[in-house]
Order: C-alpha cells, then sequence, then structure tokens
C-alpha cells in the first residue's frame, strides 16, 4: 500500500475524497493496528483508591481476587479541532514534476481531513489565504462536513502572492478553540515575520504545525546556462547564471530552511519539511504524533 | 580566383544552421518560472561576457566550418602565372641532320640557340637536345648556363634523315617524367622531307609550346647524286657497268660534270644534261680497280649551296671468280645445266660452278667454295655433311634443292629439318604456283615472274624455327632460310630440274640464282654502298659459344673505332650513323667495306608550308618564323588555374580540431554542473 503515499501515484486518482481514502487506509494499514480502535477504550492505568474516589471506577473484580481496592483508569476521551490553513498563492503552482505544490497541499489537506473526520470524529476547518483569506470552512464534525472541506480544496487555485500579516487578523477571530492548526505553505518570507505571524495562533493553547512544502528543484535547482527566471508571483524577470545557481543559491536556501527550523522551535512552533517528491505519511505521522491524547 | 563547381556555394546557406543554434535561438529563449526569486540574483556581467564570448568563438568556428565545406566543394582555384614561375623548362632542340649542312644553316641554328639560352633567368631549367635520325639528349634539365652552351657549341654537323616524329615522340616520353610546362624550341631548316607519314606522330603534347625557328627562308636549288648502282664484286673490270642517277631539286635545267673518283682519283668524267627539276641517268663503263677492296665516288661538280651531297660512295671488291661445290645425283645432269646456265649468265655475280657427284664429294673442304649446293642429292657421305655443318656453323652458307630423290629421306641434310609429306601436283593433272613471296629477303628481291611459275612437284618440310621465304599456293613452304651459327642454309623444296618446275624456263631463275648466289656468297653484305642509319649485322643472333669469343672490329669513316672492347665482344649490329666508308671485321672472320651515304631525300631542299608549319606549333595567327615573336612568346605571362583545394581541406581539419576542443570545454563544464 506504501506506493499509494507516492506523489506522483496519487495525481492519477481524480477525486480528493479517493486520495484521502487511499492515503489514510494504506497509511493506517501500515501502522499495523486495526482501523476500529477506540481511543475513549483504551486502558491507561491502575491507582490504588483513596477515600473520596468515585466507587464506579473500582476493579471490583481485582478486589475479589485480591481483597485491594484499585481504580481502573482509561484515556480521558478527547476531541481536538483541525483546522488547515491552505497557502493558495501563485508560487504553490509551482511544479518540476508532475505533482504542483498545491496538488500536493491539497493531497496532504485532504488526507488529514479524512484521518481526522472518519476516523479520529475530530472537528476540521479550513481556511484558504494568499494575501488575504479566500476561503473558510467552520470546523465541525456534522454530516458532510468532509465533502465540503474537499469541496473547498478544490476550489483552492492558487492565485496572488503570499502575504501572512494581512489575514493573521482574521485567523485570530476564526481560531477561537483550543485545537490543533496546520498552516501548508511554501513559506517564501523571511522566516521571522512567519514565525512573528503565526505564534500568536499558540497562545489560545493551540498545537501549531509548520508544513513547509517544497519542490525538490526549489532546493536543489539545475541550470545548464544563463536563464532568464520568472517570480510566478510578481512577474519580475531576472536573469540568472549557473554559477549562482551552483554555490550561493544553495547556501541561502538551507540557511533559510535551518532559520526556519530554528525559529519555529523557538516559539513554539512544530515545523516539518515537505518535499513534493516523497510520500505523505510523513505529514500524516507528524499529525498523530502531535494530536493531543496520541494514537 | 573562380570556382570550378559555383553551383556548390548554394550550400553556404548552410550557415544558417549555427547562426539559428547561437544566436536565433538564444533570443527565443522561453523563461523559467520560479516560485519566487527571493533567493536568486542577477548573474555577474563579466562572467556572461566570458560565457558569451566562448559561444560566439564557438559560433564563429562552426560557421568558418561550414563555410568551408561549401568552399571546398566549389573547388576555388587562382590563376597563377605560369610563366613568372621559374619551373617552366626550357628545352633547345637543334636539327643536325644532312640537310643542315647545306649553307651555315647548322651554325645559324647554334648561333640563334646560344641566344635563346641568354634570354633564360639564370633560376630557369634548360635542357639541349640534338635532332637527326634520333633525339639525342646532350644535357639533362639543368640552370648551369655554362654546361648549356658547351652543349649547344658542340653539337656537330650529322649525315642522318632528320625526322620530326622522333621529337615529337621524344617531347612525349619527356613529358612523363616532367609536368612542368615545358618551351620547346627547335632550330631547324624545316625541310619538307622531315615530316613524318602520319602528322599525328609531330604533334606535341599538351604542356608543350613548341616555338619554331626556321632557318631557311627559301628553297635552295640544289643537284645531287641520287642513286648509284654498282657492283659490290666485281670479277672483270671491263666487263663491269657502274649507273649514276643525277637529280635536281629545284633546279633549272644546267649540264653537270659528273666524275668516277676510284681511291681518290678521277678515272673518268663525262658531262651529262641534267633536266629542269629532273633526273638524269649516267652510265661508266668499266671499272678499273685493283684487286681487293676499292672507295669508289661518283661526284658532280654542282656548284650549288649544299655541296655535301654532290658525290656518291660504293665500295667494290675485286677477286677473282668464287668457285661454287654443286654435289649433284650421278644421273642428273639437268639441274647442273639450268643451275650453272642461270649462275654464268648473272651479270654482277662472277662465280664458277663445280659439279661433283654426291658420292666422289666426301674428302671435299667446303671453306674453299663461296657457298654449296645441294642439288637433290639422296644421301652425301657423312665426313661431308659434317664438314658442311660446320662450315655453316663458322659462316658458310649452302643451298639445297629438295627434289624427288629428298622426298625419300626422312630428313633433309644440314638443314635439319624432316620431310613430311611429297606433293605431286602432275599426277593430279595439274600443278601448284607460287602463292606467297617475301620480297624482302634478299634472295627474292627481284620476284616478279614467280608468279607464272609452274610447280609439279614439292617436298613438304617442316620449316621448324627457319623463315619461310616463299609458299606455294596450297601453303606449302617452297623457300626457306634457316640460320645455322653464322651461316645460312637456303631450302628450295623443288628441284633445280624442268621435271619437278618449270622455274628454270621462266624469267624468274636467273635473278633468284643470281641474287641468292650473291646473298649466300655475302657478297652484299662485303661491299656495296648502304644508307646512313642503317644497320649492319656483326655476328648471328644464336649466339651460340662458337661465336660468342669472337670479336669484331668496325673502323669508322674518321679511323677511329666507335665500339668499345666489351661491345666488339658481344654486339650483335651495329649503325652506321655517319656517311663515309666502314671497314668491318665480322665475327666470321670475312672483312668488308662498306660506303654509307646520306639518305637522299635530304638533298631535297622543300620547305613544310607555312600553314602546316602554324598548325604544328599551335599558333595558326602568329608568325612563327619570326625570332621577335618566339621570344615574346617564351616570355609571354601564362597562366594556369591553380586548385585550393589542399589548402581548404587542410583549414577545415584545423577549423574541425578547434571547433571539437571549444566545444567539449563547454560540454564539460556542462556535465561537471549536473
Amino acid at each position: 500500500m506504501q506506493r499509494f503515499l507516492d506523489p506522483s501515484v496519487l495525481a492519477g486518482i481524480s477525486g480528493l475524497d479517493l486520495v484521502a481514502k487511499t492515503v489514510v487506509d494504506g497509511f493506517v494499514a501500515g501502522l499495523h493496528r486495526s482501523p476500529d480502535f477506540g481511543f475513549s477504550q483504551e486502558f491507561a492505568e491502575y491507582r490504588a483508591y483513596t477515600p473520596g474516589d468515585d466507587l464506579r471506577h473500582v476493579d471490583w473484580n481485582l478486589f475479589a481476587r485480591t481483597e485491594r481496592c484499585y481504580l481502573k483508569r482509561y484515556r480521558g476521551e478527547t476531541n481536538t479541532q483541525l483546522t488547515i490553513l491552505l497557502d493558495a498563492s501563485n508560487s504553490m503552482n509551482y511544479s518540476s514534476h508532475g505533482v504542483s505544490k498545491m496538488d500536493y497541499a491539497r493531497y496532504t489537506a485532504a488526507s488529514l481531513f479524512y484521518l481526522a473526520l472518519h476516523n479520529q470524529h475530530d472537528p476540521s476547518g479550513l481556511i484558504v489565504f494568499d494575501d488575504e483569506v479566500r476561503d473558510y470552512i467552520r470546523p465541525s464534525t456534522r454530516q458532510g462536513q468532509l465533502h465540503r472541506l474537499l469541496s473547498g480544496l478544490e476550489r483552492a487555485e492558487p492565485r496572488a502572492r503570499t502575504d501572512f500579516a494581512k489575514p493573521l487578523t482574521h485567523f485570530q477571530e476564526f481560531l477561537r478553540r483550543r485545537g490543533m492548526v496546520v498552516v501548508i505553505s511554501d513559506f517564501y518570507e523571511s522566516p521571522e515575520t512567519i514565525v512573528k505571524t503565526i505564534e500568536p495562533l499558540r497562545f489560545h493553547g493551540s498545537e501549531v504545525v509548520l508544513f513547509h512544502l517544497l519542490d525538490p528543484k526549489e532546493i536543489r535547482p539545475e541550470m545548464r546556462g544563463p536563464s532568464i527566471l520568472v517570480d510566478l508571483e510578481t512577474d519580475q524577470r531576472l536573469e540568472v547564471i549557473p554559477e549562482y545557481v551552483k554555490g550561493e543559491y544553495r547556501r541561502k536556501i538551507d540557511g533559510h530552511l535551518q532559520e526556519m527550523r530554528e525559529r519555529s522551535k523557538a516559539a513554539g512552533l512544530d515545523y516539518y519539511l515537505l518535499v513534493t517528491d516523497r510520500p505523505l505519511d510523513a505529514a500524516l505521522s507528524e499529525y498523530l504524533f502531535l494530536r493531543p491524547g496520541g494514537r | 580566383m573562380g570556382f570550378l563547381a559555383p553551383w556548390f556555394l548554394a550550400a553556404l546557406a548552410a550557415v544558417g544552421l549555427p547562426v539559428y543554434i547561437h544566436l536565433l535561438r538564444r533570443q527565443t529563449t522561453t523563461p523559467r518560472p520560479v516560485s519566487s526569486l527571493m533567493f536568486f540574483e542577477r548573474g555577474i556581467q563579466s562572467s556572461t561576457r566570458h560565457r558569451k564570448l566562448r559561444y560566439l568563438l564557438l559560433f564563429s568556428l562552426r560557421a568558418l566550418l561550414v563555410v568551408l565545406l561549401a568552399l571546398v566543394f566549389a573547388n576555388p582555384f587562382v590563376r597563377r602565372s605560369a610563366a613568372s614561375a621559374n619551373d617552366r623548362l626550357m628545352v633547345i632542340v637543334v636539327d643536325n641532320s644532312f640537310s643542315m649542312r647545306a649553307g651555315t644553316r647548322l651554325e645559324d641554328a647554334k648561333r640563334e640557340a646560344l641566344e635563346m639560352l641568354a634570354t633564360r633567368r639564370p633560376s630557369q631549367r634548360a635542357q639541349v637536345m640534338s635532332l637527326g635520325g634520333a633525339l639525342q639528349v646532350l644535357t639533362q634539365a639543368i640552370q648551369d648556363s655554362g654546361a648549356l652552351k658547351a652543349a649547344v657549341e658542340n653539337i656537330q654537323p650529322g649525315d642522318s634523315h632528320g625526322n620530326f616524329g622522333e621529337l615529337g615522340r621524344g617531347m612525349r616520353a619527356l613529358t612523363e617524367t616532367v609536368h612542368t610546362p615545358v618551351d620547346l624550341h627547335l632550330f631547324s631548316d624545316m625541310q619538307a622531307s622531315n615530316m613524318p607519314t602520319n602528322f599525328a606522330d609531330m604533334v606535341m603534347p599538351g604542356n608543350v609550346s613548341l616555338v619554331l625557328h626556321s632557318l631557311a627562308n627559301r628553297v635552295v636549288p640544289n643537284w645531287t647524286v641520287e642513286s648509284v648502282e654498282a657492283p659490290g664484286l666485281l670479277v672483270d673490270p671491263k666487263k663491269a657497268r657502274v649507273l649514276a642517277v643525277i637529280a635536281g631539286h629545284q633546279t633549272p635545267a644546267a649540264t653537270r660534270t659528273v666524275s668516277l673518283v676510284i681511291n681518290g682519283k678521277v678515272s673518268i668524267t663525262k658531262k651529262v644534261d641534267v633536266p629542269a627539276d629532273g633526273r638524269a641517268t649516267l652510265a661508266f663503263e668499266g671499272l678499273d680497280v685493283p684487286y681487293a677492296a676499292s672507295r669508289c665516288e661518283v661526284r658532280i661538280d654542282a656548284a650549288d649551296g649544299f655541296a655535301a651531297d654532290d658525290s656518291s660512295l660504293f665500295a667494290v671488291k675485286r677477286a677473282d671468280p668464287e668457285r661454287v661445290l654443286f654435289v649433284h645425283q650421278a644421273g642428273d645432269a639437268r639441274s647442273q645445266l639450268y643451275f650453272g646456265a642461270a649462275l654464268s649468265a648473272a651479270a654482277q655475280a662472277s662465280f664458277v660452278l663445280q659439279p661433283i657427284v654426291a658420292d666422289q664429294a666426301g674428302d671435299v673442304d667446303p671453306t674453299k667454295y663461296a657457298f654449296v649446293v645441294l642439288s637433290d642429292v639422296t644421301s652425301i657421305p657423312s665426313i661431308l655433311e659434317n664438314s658442311l655443318l660446320r662450315y655453316v656453323q663458322n659462316g658458310g652458307s649452302v643451298l639445297i634443292a629438295a627434289g624427288m630423290s629428298e622426298g625419300h629421306r626422312q630428313k633433309i641434310p644440314v638443314f635439319g629439318e624432316s620431310a613430311t609429306d611429297a606433293r605431286y601436283y602432275s599426277r593430279t593433272g595439274g600443278s601448284s604456283t607460287v602463292g606467297q613471296v617475301d620480297t624482302s629477303h634478299p634472295a627474292m628481291k627481284d620476284a616478279g615472274g614467280w608468279a607464272e611459275a609452274k610447280i609439279y612437284y614439292a617436298t613438304v618440310v617442316d620449316p621448324g624455327r627457319s623463315r619461310v621465304v616463299a609458299r606455294l599456293a596450297d601453303g606449302v613452304p617452297l623457300v626457306m632460310d634457316k640460320q645455322m651459327g653464322q651461316g645460312h642454309v637456303l631450302l628450295f623444296a623443288s628441284g633445280f630440274d624442268n621435271v619437278t618446275n618449270d622455274l628454270p624456263l621462266n624469267p624468274a631463275f636467273v635473278p633468284f640464282v643470281d641474287e641468292s648466289a650473291r646473298y649466300l656468297a655475302g657478297v652484299e653484305r662485303l661491299s656495296g654502298a648502304r644508307v646512313v642509319g642503317s644497320f649492319v649485322a656483326l655476328r648471328s643472333v644464336t649466339n651460340d659459344a662458337a661465336s660468342a669469343g669472337a670479336t669484331v672490329q668496325v673502323i669508322g669513316p674518321d679511323g677511329k673505332r666507335p665500339l668499345s672492347l666489351q661491345e666488339e665482344a658481344t654486339a650483335q649490329s651495329f649503325q652506321l650513323s655517319h656517311a663515309g666508308f666502314y671497314q668491318i671485321r665480322f665475327a666470321n672472320g670475312r672483312n668488308a667495306l662498306i660506303a654509307v651515304n646520306p639518305n637522299r631525300r635530304e638533298s631535297g631542299l622543300d620547305l613544310i608550308p607555312a600553314d602546316v608549319l602554324k598548325l604544328w606549333s599551335g599558333s595558326a595567327g602568329s608568325d612563327t618564323s619570326s625570332t621577335e615573336a618566339a621570344k615574346a612568346a617564351a616570355t609571354e605571362e601564362k597562366k594556369n588555374p591553380y586548385s585550393l583545394w589542399w589548402w581548404i581541406m587542410l583549414m577545415i581539419l584545423f577549423a574541425a580540431v578547434a571547433e571539437s576542443v571549444v566545444a567539449s570545454r563547454y560540454l564539460g563544464t556542462q556535465r561537471e554542473e549536473a
């Protein structure tokens, strides 16, 4: 099933719901666990009875065998709200192979929504933004929520340019409840600005995850000769020579990634680099790992 | 400059390919989209310019390669001055044939040749030749003026008959090894008789520029002794008769005084009326010469411009009548009768027939006879046959008549070949005739009456290696000549009687016997007159051991021996190249005095028509006889196309190597980047 997590394979599947199901089922099957286990029914620990404890939690079977009074404790049934902030700027349209960054972001978001709604019954919502908030789907577990989210992803065609500062205020309005906030973007901004902009989301107690989405050719570009490069967001043109790409560019992009990683960590944000030629399970693992209550 | 195949220049349009690849294609490069230019910076200008320069160098090399390829197919050439180059070979040919002795022609020719050599550039090569009976190369192609001048000055007047065909052949042979242009300067009297039978023989090759220097502008009247007929062997001086033909070329009618000179003394003087441009025959009765060989001469007081041909030499040998051994059958008297009568009737030959019966000829020494006749003998003593074989090997001659008796023998004595059959034409009620006669044979010079002779019987003899002189109508060899050692055996495949054929009754019989006798006795070889350029056989071509060791001796007209000691021991023939008397001692020990006269065709001083000369020199529009025109032609700047193909191919090689180096450097950088 692992091959179904390959982005190039997923690109051949037409519907996002099918993509999400394929990815999640494949991912869960890869965990060697039954997809039907319930988080709320999971045994946690035994604890000695102390006066005042609820007698309903006493393990009477154990008392009958040992005449000792122990409380049987389960993990608490927790529901966390998943909100995905999807960058739909023009730069997300870049692709050096079959899957663009936007496609990869859709697959990732769809898989997360499927996993959250279908398996976890977590309320899930979507905010699509570029230089402003373009689309907002309130987190919910209602019937048809997954369909609405996937439709929102379908509608999220890249355009305009990224501006984190402007839609920030709107994020604050939408994210009033604690939960998990996933930002999927290529983060073509200074790490300082990005972290400063996103950091306030954490003040509500939410877990904030940054999925830094990049094409492999953006990390290690190839150039055979002097070329004219066009910025997808600004249409700005620049003549670049291969020697620069081979040396200086690589140092700059590596420095940018390193700074993103460090600043995110410093701000308590979870940062993860997604490269579009790698399987999607990395993003799902990250979600499950960070979700309150664990797997 | 021009192009031999200019339509290939259309391929220059292919230059558009590198132009498109390097210039146009770069202009239309599609910009590459990127997510953000955040981390990109504009390329350093100097680096880009350096790269552009390398592109331009590569582009230039590729465009140059295409242009050169188109050019090499178009085959460009430049017209290079051929005359300016010192590689033009000047060939000086001076005619030293006999006619150049007229007046001061040879001196004039040498003077003009020296003047032509003086106009030569010091670095230009030249070659000197003389043209007589053959083209004689006097120097190689050299630049040494002194050697060239000496070669011209040392050209001696010759006695041979000039032939312009030899000049054409010589030049064709020369141009097979010399590929540079040749300026051929011919200094000659342009005698009409020097032209070959076929005009194509004297046509020059393409790279030979012929310049004619004519030394005779008008026809010179000339009287000459055209021919002299005198006996080579003389027995009775009173019966001797010398016939001389006096000819005039372009002469008026005149009376000329003709003298017969014997051994330097005028013996008889006569006057003869020579018609205008005609001939007159004069006879001298009686030739009072002493015994042994005499040097004789018929001379006229021509008083013309060509004194060298006013005399004609001939040699006469006076001796007692020579004996001829006639071996016959005991009962055969007819053969002796007819042969003896014919031999005695011969005008010039003086032979005495000594008949002998075959059975009695055992102890006869053949060497005492001029030649031996075996007339239809059934058998001869073996002693005689052996002595005859030795006799022939040492230079003697035998005449064999193979009549009906010989037909019964398996092998013809002395001749060596077998009689395979006998043809009795009379038994079939008829006769055969002579179908083929080789008139070039000395015994068959006058073969006019042979066709009427009827042959009733012939012995069929395998000719083997012998020369068939006459054949019958059915192909049976009738007369055969076989050389054995230094001597000859002449076989007549019938009899000398009137039974086997009617030849003894035919007019052709006496000349046949006369000429055969002279041929077999060697009179023709030992005296008489020859023409300059003819050859004398010094020894037989059989080259057997007996004759190999014997030396010959030749003393020329100047008293010198023209042959070296080695040549005297090995030479088979000798060319009589000068006029005068040659004394020759042959390998068989016989001595001869031979008079050599120039070819009388040289006496006709008629000139080649001017239009023929123009046609020959290939310059019909110019005056070939003028020296000025000749000099102008010699210095004419003749331009020949010189192909640049080789040089362009060399440039293509260099351009291809440079393009490979530059392109591989560029591609090598790309691989590193990838």
